[in-house]
């Protein structure tokens, strides 16, 4: 590749794309190994002290903990709900199968505080209020456009003439999803859950009205810190959530062809 | 087509008539009643509550009132609403203006880069906004490097900090969406055909003109709906007016909770998240009208 200005032009735009999107996250990390207790940048000296803090203080343990959990029941609950609605539809072509899926993708298309409004609005009436299990519930309803979309993607994938032949042979519905389906769709289901997994444990907003006076998640523990002052362990809490979200995601693409789970179909070459 | 076909062949070969119905039932029952309870109830809650009967001590009763929504009718809620769609309507532009360039190189890229770029992008995506404002936070501190270069040069007063205000609000929220939209433009422009542009640049195209003459066009009604994204996304966003912006930046979002979970008062939240939603789907029709007339006229 020559270096035209059009190419440096074009470098140039999207080098300063990728430092803007990094700036914020570069001092995080700085910060947190930082050893003065002031929030300063560029850090002065190099130290691991907030980190041994960080993990050896039971809040925090305590939240981190919470959030995992959420996330991973949360993650279950959102694929489980998808992977029957998205097979009736690719299987059956069923009507109230694609009803439920474009309810699931609309919910997903309201803003963020109307979902938790409605959410706590729905627990407040129940009586059911400040467990754990309402965040899980309302994280999974609300993602849900997530694994909707992305395991529809996968179905498409699978190459229907593979399918025909199977039955053509005599397979049964049990037998194409065993050698057919099940291992064409695994790395979508997976990538489903990562997904929703990385969302949930992120989001403060629904968390903190649905539950927030007593289940404390990470998010809003961090919020609540925030309010109280700077405190150095705060930015080791951020650091954490970068490196599961980042890893998170390169994961997925070593398991899953990204660019087409992101939406193209038009084959790309290596 | 072929679903169809192989649907119709399957349901002879492998299912007997009437079998599919069950089947049916037994996949969709449990994920049905799941959005049921959690999705349908809650929105049908929702607009009760809003045309409901205030009590004392953050209570409600059920009622068929109009009580909140005259509470609207105030130059108080139309300027929260105006002051929204304007961040809204600002962030669209800068956000569009920078992802579509930006989405249209990365789609042009081999394997790997595009990869590492989509990686990079799912990853800040993700970070949750609490993350986000607090590292807005340090990095527009008075004791940042940021504040610290401006004040060296002369742009900032010593001492003086670079939020809260309206510039950090909008900068901050750029940040949040941009991913987004450059994630939301990536499908429709990988799958622009490379061969329109090699004819437009063996036409005698240049790049540039090749990028808004044949490709801007195409994705007119992508444009239009990452606006409504962004605009969706605006008025649902809590925590970045809150902490990096002053009360007159804080959005509807920041009222809704306050009503919530401040005051008390349930029927008023509900009115305005009621009045929100209404807002977005009159939006959500304009952009669909908008893009089918813009797609007939092309």
């Amino acid at each position: 590749m020559s270096l035209s200005p059009g190419v440096l032009l074009r470098q140039g735009f999207l080098a300063l794309i990728a430092l803007f999107l990094a700036a914020p996250l570069i001092v995080v990390v700085s910060v947190s190994f930082n050893a003065t207790r002031r929030m300063s940048f560029p850090p002065t000296e190099f130290s691991l002290r907030w980190y041994r803090a960080f993990f050896s203080d039971y809040g925090w343990m305590a939240s981190l903990e919470r959030s995992l959990t959420i996330a991973g029941l949360a993650a279950l609950v959102s694929v489980a709900v998808a992977l029957p609605i998205t097979y009736a539809i690719w299987r059956y072509q069923a009507k109230v199968a694609a009803l439920l899926a474009g309810i699931g993708g609309a919910l997903f298309l309201i803003p963020g505080v109307v979902a938790a409004l409605m959410l706590s609005a729905f627990w407040g009436v129940t009586g059911h209020v400040g467990r754990l299990e309402n965040v899980v519930l309302s994280h999974a309803i609300v993602l849900l456009g997530i694994p909707l979309s992305l395991l529809m993607v996968g179905f498409r994938t699978i190459d229907q003439a593979q399918v025909e032949a199977a039955y053509t042979m005599g397979a049964r519905d049990s037998d194409a999803f065993r050698m057919v389906v099940r291992p064409a769709m695994t790395p979508y289901i997976l990538c489903a859950f990562v997904f929703v997994f990385v969302l949930s444990i992120n989001e403060y907003l629904i968390a903190y009205m649905v539950a927030g006076f007593t289940v404390q998640t990470l998010p809003i523990k961090i919020f609540a810190n925030m309010r109280q002052g700077y405190e150095p362990t705060m930015c080791v809490a951020a650091v954490i959530f970068m490196a599961m979200g980042f890893s998170a995601f390169a994961l997925m693409s070593k398991v899953a062809d990204l660019p087409r789970l992101m939406g193209r179909t038009r084959p790309l070459e290596d | 087509m072929r679903a169809a076909e192989l649907s119709v062949q399957a349901s002879g070969v492998a299912t007997a008539p009437g079998r599919e119905r069950w089947v049916l039932a037994g996949l969709l029952t449990a994920p049905g009643l799941y959005i049921l309870i959690m999705a349908v109830v809650p929105a049908f809650l929702m607009v009760q509550l809003s045309l409901a009967h205030r009590e004392v001590a953050g209570l409600w009763s059920p009622g068929f009132e109009l009580t909140q929504y005259r509470q609207l009718a105030t130059p108080l809620f139309a300027r929260i609403m105006g002051f929204s769609l304007m961040l809204a309507l600002a962030g669209a532009l800068i956000c569009v203006s920078l992802a579509l360039p930006a989405a249209y190189f990365i789609t042009r890229m081999r394997r790997r880069a595009q990869v590492a770029w989509l990686v990079f992008l799912l990853g800040s995506l993700s970070l949750s906004e609490v993350l986000i404002v607090f590292a807005f936070q340090v990095l527009l501190s008075t004791s940042g490097t940021l504040a610290g270069a401006l004040t060296t040069v002369g742009l900032l007063a010593p001492g003086a900090s670079l939020y809260p205000n309206f510039p950090a609000v909008l900068t901050c929220l750029v940040y949040l969406l941009l991913p987004y939209v450059i994630l939301f433009f990536y499908p429709a422009l990988s799958q622009l055909d490379p061969e329109v542009e090699q004819a437009a640049a063996t036409m005698g195209a240049s790049r540039l003109s090749t990028f808004t003459r044949v490709v801007l066009p195409m994705m007119r009604g992508q444009i239009l709906t990452g606006v409504l994204l962004v605009v969706i996304f605006t008025f649902g966003a809590y925590l970045t007016p809150l902490v990096l912006g002053r009360p007159p930046q804080w959005t509807i979002a920041i009222h809704i909770n306050n009503a919530a979970m401040g005051a008390g008062n349930l029927p008023l939240a509900a009115a305005y998240a009621v009045s929100v939603v209404a807002f977005m789907v009159a939006l959500l029709v304009l952009t669909r009208v908008l893009s089918r007339r813009k797609a007939s006229e092309a």
